[in-house]
């Protein structure tokens, strides 16, 4: 039986074995693990950029709260920031007082983020509803002071010559001195 | 001599078949490469993505605690006042209790307000009125009360009344 197949073929089924072998071996050894790191590329980056938006999220919730809070307390934020002026203070407290002075502004202590200063304060006044009325108006006054002991009442002829001290707290500047308690100045 | 009739034809390796076979070889392969050159681009442009966004989350991350920071600055500062501001009104209907409990037969000519004490400079007709209008009600408040009486010009008495709390005390009735 002779041979049919003729050298043409032989090339032709030669060339096709070897290229058919070729993509079989490029489709399965290079595309398909590139395709597999390709999704879980793609799977990555979705959680990223899913984590992204919730970061996004909280960022935008904190920016809100920080606002409104700074809305609300607008006033306070600002008393903090405010240097005590004792010349202000006494024109603005003096319609309560026939007499008001203030005499030392002392640098007490630092607690926290805040730094508190001592005010020494003496005053004559008619009756103690000036007091009273005095106490009112600095819950809104332009610093955040507390009135501290020792007051001291005292009867002089028709007035009442009162002595007080007065804690001025504002934003301690200085951020290395967070200790509790510094010497004063 | 002709030994055929027909005339020999060229004879090229590019034969139909070959032809036919390079055509799909080809198209398949370049379809290949395309893919591969699209799945190289994309990991390429995702690890690119992921990096910015990772970046981003950084700096969103950072702004959070800058703004975390903040808030919890002005809540301190809140809590502050309002603490500040509660003393001040304690301290304002304190001292207007004080000054409603003097009854009108008695004259104060001094108040002393301490931390954890009071001392009244005074007047009064005679003892007994201090020691039931006046004394009576600092007891209750005070845990520990002294009086000290010397006569005045018109035959009252000034009194020197010194009152404090104790602060163990104070710190057990708190409880």
């Amino acid at each position: 039986m002779k041979n049919s197949i003729s050298r043409q073929h032989i090339y032709l089924i030669s060339i096709s074995l070897l290229l058919f072998v070729f993509v079989l071996v490029f489709a399965f050894g290079v595309l398909i693990p590139e395709g597999k790191k390709y999704r879980l590329q793609r799977s990555d980056l979705i959680k990223v950029n899913k984590k992204l938006h919730e970061h996004e999220d909280l960022e935008s919730n904190t920016m809100e709260k920080l606002k409104d809070l700074q809305q609300k307390n607008r006033t306070v934020i600002t008393a903090f920031d405010m240097p005590f002026n004792p010349e202000r203070f006494e024109e603005q407290n003096k319609k309560w007082f026939s007499n008001l002075t203030i005499s030392k502004v002392d640098f007490s202590k630092v607690e926290g983020h805040f730094a508190i200063y001592e005010v020494n304060t003496s005053s004559e006044i008619n009756s103690p509803k000036s007091f009273y009325d005095f106490l009112d108006t600095i819950n809104k006054s332009d610093w955040i002071i507390g009135i501290n002991f020792p007051i001291d009442f005292k009867r002089e002829g028709d007035l009442i010559h009162s002595s007080f001290r007065m804690k001025v707290y504002c934003n301690n500047l200085d951020t290395n001195a967070s200790t509790s308690t510094s010497e004063a100045k | 001599m002709i030994y055929s009739y027909i005339k020999p034809r060229k004879k090229s390796i590019f034969t139909e078949d070959m032809q036919l076979l390079v055509t799909f070889f080809t198209i398949t392969l370049l379809m290949l490469f395309l893919t591969y050159a699209f799945l190289l681009y994309k990991d390429y442009s995702f690890t690119t993505q992921k990096k910015e966004s990772l970046a981003k989350q950084k700096a969103v991350l950072s702004h959070v605690d800058k703004l975390e920071g903040e808030i919890s600055k002005i809540e301190e500062q809140k809590n502050l006042s309002e603490k500040i501001f509660t003393k001040n009104i304690v301290l304002k209907d304190s001292i207007s209790n004080l000054f409603d409990l003097v009854p009108v037969r008695i004259t104060l000519s001094r108040a002393e307000l301490l931390e954890n004490g009071l001392i009244l400079y005074g007047i009064t007709p005679n003892k007994d009125v201090y020691n039931f209008m006046l004394q009576a009600p600092l007891r209750s408040i005070f845990h520990r009360t002294y009086s000290s009486f010397y006569p005045a010009q018109n035959g009252w008495l000034r009194f020197v009344s010194t009152n404090y709390i104790d602060e163990e005390e104070k710190y057990i009735d708190e409880k």
